[in-house]
């Protein structure tokens, strides 16, 4: 495989040259060839589970007629749902700003994210504080017979 | 005058002494029975039976000193092999006050065909007389004893009315009574609910309508069956018991007894006139059905009692057949009365599930039935009675191409799994794909019954949806492997290479 | 000036800041003994350290996804095996890695063997390599159970066992290493603990120590064979020849990852991941320990329940404790080898060693059993199959070490051979066959020792 370098200045030097790049490009190819599968291993496989609308199951109900609002798994996503004013909201609970998950105050009406006081209206605008984005929509129907189903809003 | 006296004292005792001796040897006791030695000197009662006496309680001790002062029970071998039953207090207690049972098994006073033996091949006794089978007796254990057939009673010491009545084995005795003498007692409900309200009581009424009834009774043929035929006679146990003759598994054979013995079915004619065959056991016992009750010991497989009916015993016509497989084989039957072949087997008046599966021989059925080459059994039934509907002919190879191609997919794909999970590959999805077409196949030959295309391709399409799935993820999956083996190759081909360049660099700097 | 400050570039920097020129000096410096012996053997401890590095570096990354739990063990690797990219060869490598890291370990412990490589000053790094072997033995077995399958639980249920008839405390081990009085899912927790941290600890710990002392008084040149003046300097000829047969392990590694990913399909060696372990289902039937830990499992059933007033396992227990007492105290045991003279007993135990674990272990394997193992006359087969097998094995050694290297010892390994042919053969007891040949030796031993009437070394080969 090595090829007989003819070079009459100094076959030495240009025969160990072209031997150390082969040793460095044979490492190189030795260490992708192991990089590669660790990190295909690593990386993690997308979420999997129920996706669609969400039916609120009866204990998620309870807890939203109990407290005004209530935190639940959509889709692998957290989405607040909450009442106000016999009326229903959905939003997405993971606070723009840094992930936190907010929280409802019924006596105000704002969406709160207690980690840096960032401050959401009921259309889902901020209204004060550091969350550069307003929150997610998602829509909240009761059902005929008194379930809540969850749904990704449609643009 | 004194000598005079002396020796008439002394006369008198000897003749005292002898005449002690003899009157004691005249009575004896339980307690000389218990110690008495055989003229080895060994004890004639052994240790197992006498731990067995020590073991039981006062009452039934009394009992058994009762029998011996009545001088039912003189001798130590009958007590000996009383005991040796090791019967449970219940029914030992039963035993002792049945003068009956413990006369009659007294060996040095019964002729052999009145002997109640343990075991009566060895003793040369009838094989109905085995006292074993007696205290087992379902009757005994009620407490109707021998009085309650064979009238008397038990406490006397002699009681013989019935005796003249009772024939022997031989089977030309008038036996048409012993049916209705059974149901002096079975036939009535409210007598029968005291002792167990789950049993029927019907059974005499049936029996007069069964072949063996009208045989019996209205033929007068004393080869026909009574009771005591399948039930037997002294030993009867419930149906459940493993030993009774009409369990289950026992069923075939107790049929068979008659059924396969081709003397005693002589002269009995099928409807059509040819002879009555005596196969069926034989046949049922190479079946489906057969294998699975008397091999596997699957209760739930039918006996003979299970198509046929047991005191009812109705030879199955041709409505009644269908109607007995149905009973199992549901789905099969309801799909075959909602087909064509239904018609046209009423037409030529023929026996709708076994004119294909057989009766007792019912084999386990095979793909090639389906096919339309000569020989099978589809294509020779069509050409010869169909072969004005050619259409026929056309569903019957869709029907078997069908299935053939699911059945050899199926198996193609399940070594396919099985040799891609050795090399390490996910089969699980492949496993799930395979349970489903296992099912759909199993549907699908249910569903050949409809005979027609529609309903079988409902059944068969989910079968090759399955088979098209499993066939793309055993693909998946051999490229897998492929794609493994070919990184092997590229990261050996690295590896080789650098292993090169080390050991040309390592010759370098060593040179 | 001093030198350190001369040098440029990162290296001269490193250097005066932590002063590597000592270092770097002595590394330079390094050589491995050149000379009439096989340089070969030298390699050995280095592929071990290879494969336990690739365990390490698998282990950790199987971390990342295994959940040790009732619910989770099991699921987990099931997950990882087949969704996970390339978690099937991650494991496959470990399970590999492991066993080829023992064989090359009791490789690399008979050629310290053969070499005397344990003699003065070298006790302590043989002392030490002693608790490597016993910790890679502890990595075998904790490891065993992490999968939770059916394999795994009668396997750690029958090696845990052992521990109960140790006395005085062997209830007390029992309940401590198996986080109750049965192997639940508390052992597995425990298990995991030693396996992730406690064991690594250690075997960092004292494998440090162990090259350590390899680096302060160099490789051992073998006993009796005449050494070069200048050795094969370790850096770079000694390193880059290491280098290429770590290179060549890998390969190997790689290829029996893809082909065999269960392993050689051999009981003992075989890690389908099968069914999850259940508690309340029978052990199946043929059910083996690794194979690692054979040899100890049938010498346990060739003990009779009770023996001399104690219980059979316990006597064994001693036994076998007694057998690993006296293996890693060599270096003081061997005399000769202290006194820098040819040991040949020595190399003649070693040997001896092997055979006695080759025997125990194939009859393990019920070798020879053709499907029946019940029953006695099927275990009179099967050590009759394995005694020929030993006693061939034994003969092609004879041979090739008294032709090749002009061995003349065989008391030892004679003994061994004794108690295979005493006990296959001839069909006497295990353990009486054992005493008869143990006490052949001694007194061979005895009598060339009064027979020899002076020291002479050239007799002694």
């Amino acid at each position: 495989m090595e090829k007989q370098v003819e070079s009459a200045s100094s076959p030495l030097t240009s025969r160990r040259h072209f031997l150390d790049l082969v040793l460095g490009a044979s490492i190189l190819g030795w260490l992708a060839s192991i990089a590669y599968p660790v990190i295909r291993y690593l990386k993690p496989l997308p979420q999997t589970g129920p996706t669609g609308p969400t039916h609120l199951t009866r204990d998620e109900a309870a807890k939203l007629e109990q407290n005004q609002f209530v935190i639940v798994p959509v889709s692998g996503q957290r989405v607040i749902v909450l009442q106000s004013q016999d009326q229903l909201y959905a939003f997405s609970a993971k606070c723009t700003h840094e992930g936190c998950t907010v929280t409802y105050q019924p006596g105000q009406s704002v969406i709160w994210c207690p980690c840096h006081d960032g401050r959401f209206d009921l259309t889902g605008r901020v209204v004060s504080g550091p969350p550069p984005q307003p929150l997610v929509k998602y829509t909240a129907q009761r059902q005929p017979d008194g379930g809540i189903v969850i749904s990704v809003e449609k643009a | 005058m004194r000598t005079g006296f002396v020796i008439t004292g002394l006369v008198l005792a000897a003749v005292g002494l002898a005449a002690n001796r003899g009157l004691a040897e005249t009575k004896p006791t339980l307690s000389s029975l218990l110690t008495a030695k055989d003229k080895d000197g060994k004890p004639i009662i052994t240790q197992e039976e006498r731990t067995y006496f020590d073991g039981l309680n006062e009452n039934l001790k009394g009992l058994v000193n009762e029998v011996v002062q009545k001088q039912i029970v003189t001798r130590p071998e009958h007590l000996g092999m009383l005991l040796s039953l090791e019967l449970r207090p219940q029914k030992m207690e039963l035993l002792l006050k049945n003068n009956c049972a413990l006369c009659h098994s007294d060996s040095e006073i019964q002729t052999p065909e009145d002997l109640f033996s343990l075991s009566p091949k060895t003793a040369g006794t009838p094989g109905h007389m085995n006292l074993k089978d007696l205290v087992d007796d379902v009757h005994f254990q009620v407490g109707l004893s021998c009085a309650g057939c064979h009238g008397g009673d038990p406490t006397a010491d002699f009681g013989h009315e019935f005796v003249k009545q009772w024939p022997e084995k031989d089977r030309t005795k008038k036996r048409a009574w012993v049916a209705e003498f059974c149901a002096r007692c079975h036939s009535d409900p409210a007598l029968m609910h005291q002792f167990n309200a789950a049993l029927p009581t019907d059974q005499l009424a049936k029996f007069k309508e069964s072949p063996h009834g009208q045989l019996l009774l209205v033929k007068h043929d004393d080869r026909a069956p009574t009771c005591i035929s399948c039930h037997g006679v002294h030993g009867i146990r419930p149906a459940k018991d493993p030993q009774s003759k009409v369990f289950a598994q026992r069923v075939p054979e107790t049929c068979g007894a008659c059924h396969s013995n081709a003397q005693i079915m002589t002269g009995f004619t099928l409807p059509d006139g040819s002879a009555l065959p005596t196969t069926q056991l034989a046949e049922f016992k190479k079946s489906v059905h057969g294998r699975a009750l008397l091999e596997r010991g699957d209760l739930g497989a039918p006996a003979c009692n299970d198509c046929h009916g047991n005191h009812a015993a109705l030879p199955p016509g041709v409505a009644s057949v269908s109607r007995s497989c149905s009973i199992c084989h549901s789905t099969n039957a309801s799909l075959f009365d909602g087909s064509k072949h239904k018609q046209a087997f009423n037409e030529h008046n023929w026996a709708e599930c076994s004119k294909c599966h057989g009766n007792h021989a019912i084999a386990k059925t095979n793909d090639s039935m389906l096919s339309t080459k000569s020989g099978s059994l589809c294509g020779d039934c069509h050409r010869q009675f169909a072969s004005n509907h050619p259409e026929c002919i056309e569903t019957a190879n869709y029907f078997h191409d069908t299935i053939t191609q699911m059945d050899k997919a199926r198996t193609t794909f399940i070594t396919a799994s099985e040799k891609l999970a050795q090399r390490g590959l996910d089969v699980e999805p492949i496993d799930n794909q395979l349970n489903e077409l296992t099912d759909a196949l199993k549907k699908s030959r249910t569903y050949i019954h409809s005979f027609s295309h529609a309903p079988f391709q409902q059944a068969a399409a989910p079968g090759q949806e399955a088979a098209k799935q499993t066939r793309a993820l055993v693909e998946k999956a051999r490229q897998e492997y492929k794609y493994r083996q070919v990184g092997l190759a590229v990261s050996i081909a690295w590896i080789g290479l650098l292993m090169l360049a080390v050991y040309l660099k390592l010759r370098q700097l060593e040179t | 000036m001093n030198t350190a400050e001369k040098r440029s570039g990162l290296r001269g920097w490193l250097d005066r800041r932590y002063q590597l020129s000592p270092l770097l000096d002595f590394l330079q410096h390094k050589e491995v003994p050149l000379g009439s012996h096989w340089m070969g053997w030298y390699y050995l401890g280095g592929v071990t350290m290879f494969f336990f590095i690739v365990q390490v570096v698998t282990g950790v990354l199987l971390l990342m996804y295994y959940q040790p739990g009732e619910a989770t063990a099991y699921e987990s690797i099931r997950f990882l095996t087949t969704k996970v990219p390339f978690g099937w060869l991650i494991r496959s490598v470990h399970s590999w890695s492991a066993h080829l890291m023992i064989i090359s370990l009791v490789l690399h412990m008979f050629s310290t063997m053969m070499l005397k490589a344990y003699r003065p000053p070298r006790e302590i790094t043989w002392v030490s390599g002693f608790f490597l072997f016993a910790l890679t033995m502890g990595f075998g077995f904790s490891g065993y159970l992490l999968p939770w399958n059916k394999l795994a639980y009668f396997a750690t249920t029958v090696g845990t066992n052992i521990v109960a008839s140790i006395p005085l405390l062997g209830d007390w081990l029992l309940q401590v290493l198996r986080g109750g009085h049965d192997v639940t899912i508390n052992t597995l927790y425990r298990f995991f603990a030693a396996h992730v941290v406690i064991l690594p600890l250690a075997f960092v710990a004292i494998i440090g120590l162990h090259i350590l002392l390899i680096q302060r008084q160099g490789m051992a040149p073998p006993l009796g064979a005449r050494v070069a003046p200048r050795g094969m300097k370790f850096f770079p000829s000694f390193a880059l020849r290491d280098l290429l047969l770590w290179l060549a392990c890998l390969m190997v590694l790689a290829a029996l990852a893809v082909f065999l990913p269960y392993g050689p399909g051999i009981p003992g060696m075989d890690w389908e991941l099968g069914e999850k372990a259940d508690p309340f289902a029978p052990a199946y039937p043929g059910i083996k320990p690794e194979w690692y830990f054979l040899w100890e499992y049938q010498l346990l059933k060739e003990f009779p329940p009770h023996l001399f007033g104690l219980e059979g396992p316990q006597v064994c227990l001693f036994i076998i404790g007694i057998l690993f007492a006296i293996w890693a105290v060599i270096p003081w045991l061997d005399r000769r080898a202290y006194q820098d003279r040819s040991s040949p007993a020595f190399s003649d135990l070693a040997w001896a060693a092997l055979l006695f674990l080759t025997y125990l272990t194939l009859m393990g394997w019920d070798i020879g059993a053709n499907g029946a193992i019940e029953g006695l006359a099927a275990m009179q087969k099967v050590a009759r199959v394995c005694a020929w097998w030993t006693l061939a094995a034994g003969l092609v050694v004879l041979v090739v070490r008294s032709l090749r290297y002009q061995h003349r010892w065989f008391v030892f390994s004679g003994a061994a051979l004794l108690q295979a042919a005493l006990h296959g053969v001839f069909g006497v007891s295990y353990l009486l066959a054992g005493t008869i040949s143990l006490g052949l030796a001694i007194l061979a031993i005895a009598v060339l020792n009064f027979t020899r009437s002076s020291p002479d070394e050239r007799r002694a080969n």
